[in-house]
């Protein structure tokens, strides 16, 4: 690693604990307002003052998280996270335009989740709908649930669940069914649960047999979120699995807290320093040989 | 040939955020209709490029707003007014009414948004924000995320040609999908994280993690007259919020 040819700060910035709080305090009280004090169904006319609430809750309530986040990270966090930007709107553009019932509009947000930890990757999250936005709105309203899936994921894998492939599915599961259910109030008040052709489909079943659309598209929300997300986190996981080492050891995160398990152990990892010295495991050999 | 830029890409998208704000706080498919023609329309018609925004708008929201006249126009349960009965499904004129004045609402956030985008001079953006003072990691995300989109579409195809040339054929069924997905992501994400290594280093070394204020190399074009007017719009868009979902509530 090259030295800095700037003298370094005096005042370090600091994670801005507070804007988190804030931040995560805003989404929970607009779900909450949008599901159990919002009475109204929005079939009843188009919920002027849900859908409002649900842009400016869930909007502000992201906007505030990144603010608090984005001082705490480190560079190679930073650099990542526009890959996964990238990622996301490159790839679920296509999942999107394809009509699948699934989005895959997470693969970026989980992969930096996993590598640089869970506030990087609910920055990415919400990021990544917000400048997806500005070429498809109506991914706009939905940053405050994919800051939770980033945040979620990078949980996931802080306990362990990429160092065996069989535990990711189950982690996507558990994730995608709570994203599932932020997502589908928002769907419901800002676009009447419009999207693709495959996911109305779902909806349409569910509404033939007489479910009230927020009903309906949190059903549907349940099935294709988990769904998309045990795709997502499996692909992830394999990703990383063929990653090489160096890849994987340049993020703090991944190295401290064994993300990968055995696949990125060598003997004196884990020094804050980041300095790796040492022999490679099978599994990290192995990583090498695919990623090459 | 790209129009002439009058306002500061900052002012023209917080003015296409507001509006989209309006259009929610007002709610009434008059006013969505009313900004349509006389906003959107316009706006279009004199970006410069109207054919490829107009295509744009068309293939974002086109695709939406059948699935939701589908989905509201045949399953509305709600719907008392039955003009057709399919059996399982019914055309009812609620539904009808809905879609449509949920399909105009999309609409006009489409083309508000899109037309705002696509013509949006992405650096001197960038430049203003840091002109500004705006989060220097936020302006980096943000100007390295738009630049990477198209370069990480026009390698995700190269990558593809390459495997397909190798011999990938990509079934119907969902385990050759997924495998196909695998073989063009795993080796693009690592050709982008290798990229994202070395660029960690050339930042660091130029000393991206110091918080000393930085100098953008683009002339300032803000003015004080537009940063008036970003925070009328704001105060004003806020009131005229205020007001109208407090009458909502009250009601």
């Amino acid at each position: 690693m090259s030295s800095p040819l700037t003298r370094p700060s005096a005042t370090p910035e600091r994670p801005r604990r507070l804007l988190i709080l804030l931040g995560g305090a805003l989404i929970a009280a607009t779900y909450l307002f949008l599901v159990v004090v919002q009475p109204a169904e929005i079939a009843g006319g188009m919920g002027s003052v849900a859908s409002l609430v649900s842009l400016v809750g869930f909007l502000g309530g992201g906007a505030l998280l990144v603010a608090g986040i984005l001082p705490m990270l480190s560079t190679s966090s930073l650099v990542v996270m526009p890959l996964g930007i990238a990622l996301n709107i490159a790839i679920g553009q296509v999942a999107g335009s394809l009509g699948m019932q699934i989005y895959l509009d997470a693969i970026g947000t989980v992969l930096v989740a996993v590598l640089a930890g869970p506030a990087a990757g609910a920055a990415t999250g919400a990021l990544s709908n917000a400048i997806w936005g500005l070429f498809n709105p109506f991914a706009l309203p939905f940053a405050a649930g994919a800051a939770l899936i980033g945040l979620l994921a990078g949980l996931a894998a802080k306990y362990g669940a990429f160092r065996h492939v069989y535990l990711a599915p189950v982690a996507g599961l558990v994730v995608g069914a709570i994203g599932g259910l932020v997502a589908a109030p928002v769907a419901v008040f800002m676009f009447g649960a419009a999207g693709t052709f495959g996911t109305n489909a779902i909806i349409a079943v569910f509404r033939s047999m007489g479910d009230k659309l927020l009903v309906a598209a949190t059903k549907q929300g349940l099935l294709s979120d988990s769904l998309d997300k045990i795709v997502v986190f499996v692909l992830v996981a394999l990703i990383v699995y063929a990653l090489p080492r160096r890849a994987v050891l340049q993020f703090p995160f991944a190295r401290t807290h064994r993300v990968l398990g055995q696949r990125t152990d060598v003997a004196g990892m884990g020094t804050k320093d980041g300095t790796t010295t040492g022999t490679t495991t099978a599994g990290a050999a192995r990583g090498n040989r695919t990623g090459a | 040939m790209p129009r002439r830029r009058i306002y500061n890409p900052l002012t023209e998208l917080l003015a296409a955020a507001l509006l989209v704000v309006l259009v929610l706080v007002v709610n009434r498919w008059e006013f969505s209709l009313a900004v349509l023609v006389l906003v959107v329309v316009p706006a279009v018609l004199l970006s410069g490029r109207p054919r490829q925004i107009g295509l744009a708008i068309v293939l974002v929201a086109g695709p939406l707003l059948v699935s939701s006249l589908l989905l509201h126009g045949l399953f509305y349960p709600e719907g008392r007014e039955v003009l057709l009965d399919l059996g399982v499904a019914r055309v009812t004129a609620e539904g009808l009414a809905f879609a449509a004045g949920m399909g105009l609402r999309m609409g006009v956030f489409t083309g508000v948004l899109l037309s705002t985008a696509m013509t949006l001079d992405i650096p001197d953006l960038l430049a203003t924000m840091t002109h500004r003072g705006w989060n220097r990691k936020l302006v980096f995300i943000v100007g390295s995320a738009v630049g990477l989109i198209p370069h990480v579409s026009l390698r995700a195809r190269r990558i593809s040609r390459a495997q397909q040339a190798r011999g990938l054929v990509v079934g119907r069924g969902p385990v050759s999908r997924f495998r196909a997905l695998l073989t063009v992501t795993t080796p693009l994400v690592i050709g982008l994280l290798v990229d994202a290594s070395e660029r960690t280093r050339m930042l660091e070394a130029r000393g991206f993690s110091s918080s000393a204020p930085r100098t953008s190399y683009l002339p300032d074009t803000d003015s004080r007259g537009q940063r008036l007017a970003r925070r009328a719009m704001v105060a004003a868009v806020g009131l005229v919020s205020v007001i109208r979902l407090a009458a909502a509530m009250a009601a």
